[in-house]
Formats: structure tokens, C-alpha cells, sequence
């Protein structure tokens, strides 16, 4: 410990604190540029700068630690003129074009400016000037070199957190710019990080150009409705229409970080596509009707017949969720509900659900990433859950840790890993065997490239492990057999005395919120047993081909168009009598409804959201839902004749039967949310707990087709997944998102490609026995080989058309465009 | 005085290998090899030899800070990238006897431990950087560089690193981080490069003229280098002397010879039989001085105390038909195009200067102008990054406090009266 005083005030900080962070926490304000927490010491920008007693240089306290006994002076007279001469250099040659200036009202340099600098500037040169009309550099970026004071946060950001390193300085002097290379078209992940860093006004938003001055806009504090990750941000509107997002350094896990999605996919909300009036199905069309015709003819026809079910989108609030599953469960008497999450059949979701323990409380991110080892398998992280990838990156620098990525796929995070694994899609139970083994015996068998023993060796010597399993394991049908292994390591290291966390990584917003809330075909709110296994979105299916359901409430989701077997998902719809769709875009599934109701979107409504943390925030209403359309919960109330007036009310009512959720108040819930307890549903009988793996293997029914995967006409093991820039089909209605990318690709190995006589970027003809297609070639290095992506986010090439039922991955071959 | 440094320099063929082992050439890398590393160390230390850079920190202390940990990999990288107006005193060395460096850079590599040197050149020095390629393949072929030197189980590898015309690679962190392929421009120090220096691992800068000392200490002892020149910066130094004088060139002459000396005994004297009317003594970030500080001694303490600094030995001498202004001018342009835009107070601050210099200099200066040059130069010394910000403000001060007049002048004339 270190005493310090600083302007007379003694305080005591630990040694090695910046003179900077003990003046902050003694209470006094130093401003600065450069300087951010999270970003390298840079000191250029030298606002900092401040007296120490027996020293006659200035010293700049964002780089400078305390030394026990100092005497720190930051705001004597000599600091004083010190600070106001920066400014008065940084002004110099700024353009001063505030009046028309994006940034103007939240500029940093403004601010500083207003409360320290000079009024007057004895500076009667020309102003260096780069360029007249401001450089377009992305869809969603664009730049003022003339306004840039050179504190490089942008570029430290883009190579430190977002791991990018998209940005850099050209030149040097007064002629420096901070800019892509030789300020071309960026080809980065378009994340706008660098425009939220910037203290001024010299990155900026091209979708929020000239839209509004930041004064005029209400700013509403929500949460990101994309990944399960859970960012907290800022919506702005002007006028009930929402012109930007940004997010806050003192906000959410994220932090001031966002990714492309949540930062510029608020488009799709004003989108002319969105449904807006109800929609009911006359003489096999879809004709625009009233409210209440709607309501009272849903009121009339659901539920009659014997069978009835109900498939829920992860995109919903707990509280829709919630009061989804009481009008499934209570109003129409069944426990056929599910949710879509990748079409895993209920014994693997089960079982996942055990594994990941979401009964028990949540653990913050932060703490599970102070493991020294932490392990990700099964999810293409850097693009399914961005924002958890930089702070897996941030974390992975400190070189006593090791990260271990597990995945068939190259993608970003990888330039951090210490150890990278590949392996078949649908082999991740024998990487995670082979890991075991290798404690175990020392010896080990499998498929897998990359350094096993090494990973074994990690995991032993480690007292602390963190493993993320992504929501790819959801998608298997052997899930169950990936998660009996999961729990026989978890089980031989927990033996071996070590701490073990295991984290979802899912790509839903409120998957975990949604389980909890009892959309399960076994579980109820609370994950609580069900007395009678209801069935599951493929067995709904598998009962609608035959003809065995009546009707179907679909709340969000797109079956037709996310189902693995386009056509059978298609059919089995088809002979459902009485289908109610509630969406806020006519989906393929939304087309094959009779009665189509528009709900709100994430900004149009109030409610909250459980990320994979098991963190609770809040979500709350910027604008009114758009046209006609209605807040989700007040048209599940009407139909269900539930008298909830506001999602508070259900938010209490979820207290009483969630148990975890029991202490958080609704209204105190703030940027950082609360972490759920555990349900008290942890200890009844779960089919995992004191269990042997084997157990869950044998208990589960399996279809397991894909431990022969190598079938010599369709060579490709195809895997589907969110693209960084998009996220199921909700983006694709996004008119700023799409023009990050519009159309889908497939993507296989170098070494595939090479043995193809296959190039980047070019036409090619991917093959299944269900479908063809022609897509364009992207070829990454480092990917398995034998393995092809395609982003699932579009309607143009819809991924699922090539998948078979029952085949779990899907198989293609890929040829030459001719 | 004999000359030490330049003693081979016109022998013809002096660069090549045969002539320099004919002139004792590696006997003093023999001799050293068969010291404790740490032997090696004191004799340095106790020589006095102090680094002929500019800033003249003690170079056998510098050595002595350098962890004696034998796991850890330690480098020595020695500063080749001469970028100071007016200083062209490594560049003779290096063409002329690469040799001397180089028995002076294993010797420097034995007594810190370290097993590979790295020599940044100056990229504009082709010649210099084909001459020492040429010398390391030779000494290569002799035994001298490579594994088990002179059979004494010591390795050492040198490799050449071109710079790429950025003056602020000669600030030895911002040449580290050339070195590592990084943007050059200087770290945050601490931790200073004897700790964390080159791959974040325990490092020696050195000038190429403090390298060339090495052998020549080792040869005839500490005893012999100390009593040249004064007893606080003893030593043979180079002097440069470029400008407005009948014999421009290197002069090696013992530290403390004055500049009068310098100037016209061996110099030659000021060209055409005209007046001197200002010197600056060390490159020109070193402040100018005039007639009456003539009889200066050149050595680091005295030039200190006069406000100036010895800095690289480069001495440019300016006579009568000098215009201030203009030289001042001139050398803000210099350091505006060499800073290297990270900190604030450098990158706009002598952008700002420049722009006021030339606009007095075209006879467009204001009432007020140079208040406001003195004013910029206060709002920029000390608050730098590095010393390059420092170094333009002790030129233009140097130029103002000697010739305050001319610059008023300038702005009541509209233009210059010299």
C-alpha cells in the first residue's frame, strides 16, 4: 500500500495504482483522451499531466504509479495552464464545425473545453486540413480526419478488444491519421466501436448522419435483443422513431462495446415489411382485419379438437415467455411447448439444461473468466456471441492463462487461443472424451487436429477451469451422448479437486430466461418436473404429419424457415387445422398461418431478459409498437384472459414460481442487472445429478447417424450458424445490416478448397440430396477440412433446405460453378 | 592528439578485415574474452566513458544495470540510425572501419551476456550498410562473430536492421520498437530498456562512437582513455564541423578541446574572411551559442552549464550572412516533419511555431509574434513525450534568447535585414 497525498488529501491506495485512478478516487477530476481502463497506457495525449512535489517536469498520470509518500498537485496553477495550453494545442487545428458536428453536445473535447480550456486562441494560422467531404469508409462508418485529436483509443480498441486490428496511423506529425490501411474501404466487423470510443467527432455513425442533435433525442436505457450476451445500450429516438444505439462505458458486461447487430440492427423496427395490422386467412389468402375479429376468432377456433401446441422464440421477455406458457399450460391444458433452439429434441435440451446447471444461480461472466484455463466448445463465439469474445480476448492476453478453442471452424478468437482444436461436427463428445482419457489414462483416441494432450495436460495442471459450451451441441442428435461426456469430465475434475464452471454461450437473448419460465415439454416455471412429458418441436411435427395436432400457436418463430428438413417442416404444417402466428414480420411459417398477429418488437415494449450469465435486465419501451401492431404481452393477456396490466405484474407473479428470481426487483433492476439465484430445483431427481454418464446415454433415445459421417457422394459435413452481422431471420429485414451482407456464402477449408481447384470469392454449386444451390466460395484457413458453413440468416438461400429429417448434420458436395 | 578513432580511416582498404587485424585488429576481443564478463564491465566503468549519443549517461553503469540472470536473453542494439542535423560522425566509422564496431559490439555483448546485437542503420546509409555487411560476413569467416568465438564457448550473432527515414528512431525506444516491426515512436518508460527493452528482455543502447571506445579501452586500459580530456568526460570524441568555415569535416580531437579551437585551428576558420556570428555545438537541438562562448570547452558538463549540450558533437557554424529566423525556421521545419504525431503538445505545438516562422520569415509577422513563440515553447517543453519535443524547444530558445532582436526586427521591417 502506498500513501499518497494528492492536493493536500491524504489517501492510501495499493502500490502500483495510477496517479490518475488515486486522484479519481480521492475525489478529484483529471480529464484525459487517450486514456481508457480497459485500452493500453498510450500517455499522448497529455491532459494528464500533473505536478509532483520535487519534480520539475509535469508528469502524465495515466501512465505514472504512485510511490509511496508523494506529493501530487492536479490543480494548482502550473496544471492549471498546463491543461488549458493542451487544449488550446488540440483546438488549434480542429475545425470547430460543432454547428454541424454529429458529436456536438457529447463531445469530450467540448466539455473539457467549456471547463478548463481558453476562450481565446492566439492561433491566426491556416487550419491543416485533410479533406472537404468526410470519407465514407463502411455501410455504417464514416470519417472526419480534420476533426481528430490523435487519441488512438479507436485503434487501440479495434486491435485490443475487438481483435481486428482493422485500424492503424498513417503518417506521422501533424499529417498523422488514424484510419484504415491507406484509408481504404474497411473490411472489418463493422462493430462501431471505434465511433463509440471517439472523444470527438471524428468517427461517426453513417446511419445516424445529420439525424438529430444529441439534446433532441430521449434516450432510453435497454438491452441488446441479438445474442444471449446480454449487452446493455442506449436507444435514442427523436420523434417516436429511433435514429441510433450507443452504448455506455458505466453500463452492462459490455461496457461502451457493442458488435455490428446490436449497434446498427435497429433498423428492421421502422422497416415497411413489419406487420402491422392482424391478418386472417379468407378463402386460403391472407386478408388485413380488426383487432378484434382477430382475438375473438382465435378465442373461437384454438384450442378445439383434441391436440393442441405451443413452439415459443427465444427472442421473447420472460414475462411473455411466462404468461405464453400458463395460456399452453393452463388455458389449453398440455405441456407440448418448446422452444425452437435449434430443433434439439427435448432429451438433449434436458440434459444440456442439467449440464449447464441453469437451475442453480448465475455466475457472472467476470468471475468465470478468472479460471486459468478456460476451454470454449461448440460455438463459432467471435460471430454467434461477439461481446463475450472481447472479453474472452481481453482476459487471454494475460499470459497465465490459457484459452482453448474447440470448434470445426477458424474465426477470430483463434489469433488469441493458446490451444485450437478441430474436429467433425458431431464428434465434440469424443474431443471431450479424448480430453478425458487423457487425464484419466494417459492415452486417447478420436479425430481430433490439434494437441489433445496438451489440452489434457492444461486441465490438469489448472485449479480453476471455465468451459463455454455453445448452443452447436443443441443442434446434434447425439446432444445427449456430447453431454454425458461433458458431465464425466466435470465429474473426474471435480474429483481431482478442481473448480469447475461450465457457461451457455447461446444465441438466443432470453434462451436461458425462457427455460426457466417453463418453455420445456418437461419442465415448469422454475424447472420444476412436469408430471407429464409433453412433446417437443419435432415431435409436434412428427404429430402434425400425421395429422394429430389442431392447432399450433407459433410466438416468434420461423419453423418453415429454421427447421433442418425445409419441406417436412413445411408439410406437417400444412396439416394442422388451426395455426395462430404472432410476429412482427410475415416469416415463411407467418404465410402458412390462419390468423396472423403483429407483435412488438424489442424497442416497442417493456419486459426483461436472462442472458447466459443468468442475468436478469431490463427491457424497456422506447417508441409505441409501429401501426397497428400490439405489445406481445397484451395480446397473449387478451386471448388467454389473464388480467396482467403491465409486465411488472407478471414479473411478480414469475417471483412467486421461479424461485431464483424471487429477490430482484423489477423496478431497481439498473445497467448491470441481477444475477438470478438458484430455482431450489436443482436437487429433485434430475436424471444427471449422481448419475453416471452412461445413464443419460442409455435414458435418452438416439439417432445417432452422424458417427458415420463420411459418405463418399456428398462429401461435406454442412454446419449452419448466425453470421457476425446477422442473426436468425430477424436481421435480414434490416436494411443497414443487409448491406453489411446480403447475400449468403458457403464456406469450407483452404485445403478443401485447394483440392477442388476452388477459389475465393467465386460461384460454386453446393449439392444435397434435398436441394441445390449456387453460392459464392469463401475459403478460410485453418478451418476443418470436410466441413462447409452457411450462415442461416437468409431467405434468398435458405440453409435448411439441404437438410434431411432425422440426419442432424447435413451432407453436401461442393463443385465448380460452370 | 593521436588520433584513436580515426586512426585507420586512411589506410586504404581500411574496411576490409586484413587491414584491420594488420592495425591489432580483435586482439582486444581476445584479450577481453579471457576477463569475467563482469571484469569487462569495471574497466568500462572505470575508463569513464560516458555515451557519445548525446545525453552522456555513463556507459559502464548503463552495462551494470543489465540483469546478470544467465535464463533470461539479453540484446544489445547499437543506435546506427545518425538523423541529428549536422552530425555525421558514426556514418565515418561505419564506412571507413566497420571493424572497430563490431570487435567493440561482442566485446559489449560478453560483458552483458547477451547472444545476439542488432546495429539500426539509418536506411538513407546504403553504402554504410553494405560496408557492414561486407564486415560481419568477414568476421564470420575469421571466427570472430557466430558460435564458440576464439574458442572461448561464447556465441554472439549480429544482425542489421534498416531504418526507414524516421528521425525518431534514433530515441532508443522508438528504435526498439522498429526493431520489433512496430510503428517507430518511443514507449513509456519505466520499464526503462535495461529491464524491458527489445522483446520486453534486458537491453544495452549505444551509439556507434561509444562502441567504437570499447576496444580501444580494452587494448591500452581505463587509465590511458581517462586521462584524455577532462576528468568527468574523458575520451577521444569526433567533432563534425559543417557550415560556414574553410575546412568542414571530422575532426577527432579529446573531449574539452574548446570550440575555438575546433573552429579555427583546425577548421580552418570562417569562410571568406567574414565574422562568426552563432555556433551551435551539438546538432541542432542543441541551443546555438555566439562569439563570446567560443572559448568553451566541448565536453558534456561545461556545454551544460552554458545551457547548451554537447548532444552528438556536430557543430555548425554560421556566419554574419546567417539569418536567424531562418535557421530557426528551417530547424522547426526539421523537427515538425520528424515528429511523430503521438503526443500533443509536439505534434501540434512545433506545427504551430513552424507556421509562425514562416510567416515572419516571409515578412508577414504580427505584433506579438514572438511573445508568442516564447510562449509555445514554454507550453511545450517539459511536457512531451519524449525528448525530440524538447530538443526543437532548446533550438528555437536557443535562437531567441541570443538573437531576440533579429526576430522583432523581423516583424517591424516586414522581413529580414541581414
Amino acid at each position: 500500500m502506498a500513501t499518497v497525498k494528492i492536493n493536500g488529501k491524504e489517501i492510501t491506495v495499493e502500490d502500483g495504482t495510477l496517479i490518475l485512478d488515486a486522484a479519481r478516487q480521492a475525489g478529484f477530476e483529471i480529464p484525459t483522451f487517450c486514456y481508457q481502463a480497459r485500452l493500453s497506457r498510450l500517455g499522448s495525449c497529455r491532459m494528464c499531466i500533473i505536478e509532483i512535489g520535487g519534480q520539475k517536469k509535469l508528469q502524465p498520470s495515466c501512465v505514472t504509479p504512485v510511490m509511496h509518500g508523494m506529493e501530487v498537485f492536479t490543480e494548482n496553477e502550473t496544471v492549471k495552464s498546463a491543461r488549458a495550453s493542451m487544449l488550446e494545442f488540440l483546438l488549434a487545428n480542429h475545425p470547430l464545425d460543432c454547428p454541424t458536428c454529429d458529436k456536438g453536445g457529447e463531445c469530450e473535447l467540448q466539455d473539457f473545453v467549456f471547463k478548463s480550456g481558453p476562450r481565446r486562441s492566439p492561433f491566426s494560422e491556416s487550419k491543416r486540413r485533410f479533406h472537404d467531404k468526410d470519407k465514407i469508409l463502411s455501410p455504417v462508418i464514416i470519417k472526419n480526419h480534420n476533426r481528430c485529436i490523435h487519441c488512438e483509443r479507436c485503434v487501440r480498441i479495434c486491435d485490443e478488444v475487438v481483435g481486428r486490428t482493422a485500424l492503424g496511423s498513417i503518417g506521422r506529425g501533424a499529417k498523422i491519421m488514424e484510419t484504415s490501411f491507406m484509408d481504404s474501404t474497411l473490411d472489418c466487423d463493422h462493430c462501431g466501436n471505434c465511433i463509440e470510443v471517439c472523444p470527438v467527432g471524428s468517427w461517426m455513425s453513417l446511419p445516424y448522419r445529420y439525424k438529430a442533435r444529441t439534446w433532441d433525442l430521449k434516450e432510453i436505457d435497454t438491452v441488446c435483443p441479438y445474442c444471449a450476451t446480454g449487452c446493455q445500450f442506449t436507444i435514442g429516438a427523436r420523434n417516436n422513431e429511433i435514429v441510433r444505439v450507443k452504448s455506455k462505458i458505466t453500463t452492462g458486461i459490455n461496457k461502451e462495446t457493442l458488435c455490428a447487430r446490436g449497434r446498427f440492427g435497429y433498423n428492421f423496427i421502422q422497416s415497411e415489411k413489419r406487420l402491422k395490422k392482424p391478418l386472417l386467412k379468407k378463402n386460403g389468402k391472407l386478408v388485413e382485419s380488426s383487432w378484434d375479429e382477430a382475438i375473438s376468432f382465435i378465442k373461437q377456433r384454438f384450442g378445439a379438437g383434441k391436440k393442441t401446441a405451443g413452439i415459443a422464440s427465444a427472442r421473447h421477455t420472460n414475462e411473455e415467455l411466462f404468461v405464453f406458457q400458463k395460456l399452453i399450460r393452463d388455458v389449453f391444458k398440455t405441456n407440448n411447448i418448446d422452444l425452437d433452439s435449434r430443433f434439439a429434441n427435448k432429451w438433449v435440451t434436458s440434459s444440456a439444461i442439467e449440464v449447464l446447471n441453469l437451475a442453480a444461480g448465475g455466475i457472472s461472466i467476470f468471475d468465470a473468466l478468472k479460471a486459468e484455463v478456460i476451454f470454449v466448445i461448440g460455438s463459432a463465439i467471435s460471430n454467434e456471441n461477439p461481446i463475450t469474445d472481447y472479453l474472452i480476448r481481453q482476459t487471454a492476453v494475460d499470459r497465465r492463462k490459457t484459452l482453448i478453442l474447440a470448434h470445426p471452424r477458424r474465426f477470430k478468437l483463434n489469433s488469441s487461443a493458446n490451444i485450437s482444436l478441430r474436429y467433425k461436427p458431431g464428434t465434440e463428445g469424443e474431443v471431450i472424451k479424448g480430453i478425458t482419457d487423457f487425464i484419466e489414462k494417459g492415452v486417447f483416441h478420436g479425430n481430433v487436429v490439434g494437441d489433445i494432450s496438451q489440452v489434457g495436460e492444461k486441465f490438469k495442471n489448472a485449479k480453476n477451469i471455465t468451459m463455454f459450451l455453445g448452443a452447436d451441441i443443441l443442434r446434434l442428435d447425439n446432444g445427449t451422448n456430447v453431454v454425458a461426456e461433458i458431465v464425466a469430465l466435470k465429474g473426474l475434475l471435480k474429483k481431482a479437486g478442481k473448480n469447475i464452471i461450465i457457461q451457455p454461450l447461446f444465441d438466443r437473448c432470453n434462451q436461458r430466461g425462457a427455460r426457466a419460465m417453463g418453455i420445456h415439454p418437461l419442465f415448469l416455471p422454475g424447472l420444476k418436473k412436469v408430471k407429464e412429458n409433453g412433446m417437443d418441436c419435432g415431435e409436434i411435427l412428427d404429430a402434425a404429419k400425421k395429422g394429430e395436432i389442431d392447432s399450433l400457436y407459433i410466438l416468434g418463430e420461423d419453423i418453415v424457415s429454421m427447421y433442418p428438413d425445409a419441406k417436412f417442416a413445411k408439410d406437417a404444417l400444412s396439416n394442422i387445422k388451426f395455426k395462430v402466428v404472432q410476429d412482427t414480420f410475415l416469416t415463411e411459417t407467418a404465410k402458412t398461418a390462419d390468423v396472423v398477429i403483429p407483435g412488438a418488437s424489442y424497442a416497442e415494449k417493456d419486459g426483461t431478459f436472462t442472458n447466459q450469465e443468468g442475468r436478469v435486465q431490463r427491457l424497456r419501451k422506447v417508441i409505441s409498437p409501429v401501426g397497428n401492431s400490439k405489445d406481445d404481452l397484451d395480446i397473449l393477456c387478451s386471448i388467454g384472459g389473464f388480467a396482467y396490466k403491465s409486465a411488472k405484474e407478471v414479473f411478480d407473479d414469475i417471483k412467486k414460481e421461479v424461485l431464483g428470481y424471487k429477490d430482484i426487483n423489477f423496478d431497481a433492476l439498473d445497467g448491470n442487472g441481477a444475477l438470478v439465484k438458484g430455482h431450489g430445483a436443482e436437487n429433485q431427481g434430475s436424471r444427471v445429478k449422481g448419475q453416471g454418464a452412461s445413464e443419460i446415454a442409455s435414458a435418452s433415445p438416439r439417432n445417432d447417424t452422424s458417427s458415420n459421417p463420411y459418405l463418399d457422394e456428398y462429401p461435406f459435413l454442412l454446419i449452419t450458424g448466425n453470421h457476425l452481422f446477422h442473426s436468425g431471420r430477424l436481421s435480414q429485414n434490416d436494411d443497414v445490416l443487409i448491406k453489411l451482407l446480403a447475400e449468403p456464402f458457403v464456406e469450407i477449408s483452404e485445403e478443401d478448397a485447394k483440392e477442388l481447384g476452388l477459389t475465393d470469392k467465386e460461384n460454386v454449386k453446393v449439392k444435397s440430396s434435398e436441394y441445390e444451390a449456387v453460392l459464392k466460395l469463401r475459403v478460410v484457413k485453418g478451418s476443418q477440412k470436410g466441413v462447409a458453413f452457411m450462415p442461416e440468416n437468409f431467405d434468398s438461400v435458405s440453409v435448411n433446405q439441404f437438410y434431411k429429417k432425422g440426419q442432424g448434420i447435413a451432407r453436401v458436395k461442393i463443385e465448380k460453378q460452370v | 592528439m593521436e588520433p584513436i578513432l580515426l586512426k585507420n580511416i586512411n589506410t586504404p582498404d581500411s574496411h576490409k578485415v586484413d587491414v584491420y587485424l594488420k592495425n591489432n585488429g580483435y586482439q582486444a576481443l581476445a584479450s577481453a574474452l579471457k576477463m569475467q564478463p563482469d571484469g569487462v564491465i569495471q574497466m568500462v566503468k572505470d575508463s569513464g566513458l560516458r555515451g557519445r549519443g548525446g545525453a552522456g549517461f555513463s556507459t559502464g553503469l548503463k552495462w551494470s544495470f543489465i540483469p546478470k540472470d544467465p535464463t533470461i536473453p539479453k540484446y544489445l542494439c547499437c543506435n546506427a540510425d545518425e538523423g541529428e542535423p549536422g552530425t555525421f560522425k558514426d556514418r565515418v566509422i561505419i564506412e571507413k572501419d566497420p571493424h572497430q564496431l563490431i570487435e567493440g559490439m561482442i566485446i559489449t555483448c560478453y560483458a552483458i551476456g547477451a547472444k545476439t546485437a542488432y546495429i539500426y542503420i539509418r536506411g538513407e546509409f546504403a553504402f554504410g550498410t553494405k560496408r557492414l555487411e561486407q564486415a560481419i560476413k568477414e568476421a564470420y569467416e575469421k571466427g570472430y562473430l557466430g558460435k564458440n568465438i576464439l574458442g572461448s564457448n561464447f556465441d554472439c550473432d549480429i544482425h542489421i536492421h534498416r531504418g526507414f527515414g524516421a528521425y525518431i528512431c534514433g530515441e532508443e525506444t522508438a528504435l526498439l520498437e522498429s526493431i520489433e516491426g512496430l510503428r517507430g515512436r518511443p514507449r513509456i518508460k519505466p520499464p526503462f530498456p535495461a529491464i524491458a527493452g527489445l522483446y520486453a528482455k534486458p537491453t544495452v543502447i549505444n551509439n556507434v562512437e561509444t562502441l567504437s571506445c570499447i576496444s580501444h579501452i580494452v587494448n591500452k586500459g581505463p587509465k590511458w582513455f581517462s586521462s584524455i580530456g577532462p576528468e568527468k568526460s574523458p575520451g577521444p570524441k569526433l567533432f563534425g564541423v559543417s557550415g560556414h568555415v574553410n575546412k568542414p569535416g571530422m575532426y577527432e580531437l579529446p573531449m574539452g578541446t574548446t570550440a575555438r579551437e575546433i573552429i579555427y585551428n583546425h577548421a580552418g576558420g570562417i569562410r571568406n574572411g567574414k565574422k562568426l556570428k552563432a555556433f551551435i555545438p551539438g546538432g541542432v537541438s542543441a541551443p546555438m551559442l555566439v562569439e563570446k562562448d567560443l572559448d568553451t570547452p566541448m565536453d558534456f558538463d561545461s556545454l551544460a552549464a552554458k545551457g547548451t549540450m554537447l548532444g552528438s558533437g556536430g557543430i555548425i557554424v554560421m556566419d554574419e550572412t546567417a539569418c536567424i529566423v531562418k535557421v530557426a525556421m528551417r530547424t522547426m521545419a526539421f523537427f515538425r516533419h520528424e515528429s511523430c504525431g503521438k503526443c500533443t503538445p509536439c505534434r501540434e505545438g512545433i506545427d504551430w511555431t513552424y507556421k509562425v516562422l514562416h510567416r515572419l520569415e516571409k515578412g508577414e509577422g504580427k505584433e506579438g509574434d514572438v511573445e508568442l513563440l516564447e510562449k509555445l515553447c514554454g507550453n511545450i517543453f517539459g511536457r512531451t513525450f519524449c525528448p525530440l519535443g524538447d530538443g526543437a524547444v532548446m533550438a528555437l530558445r536557443g535562437a531567441l534568447k541570443n538573437f531576440r532582436d533579429e526576430f522583432v526586427e523581423h516583424v517591424k521591417n516586414k522581413g529580414c535585414i541581414v
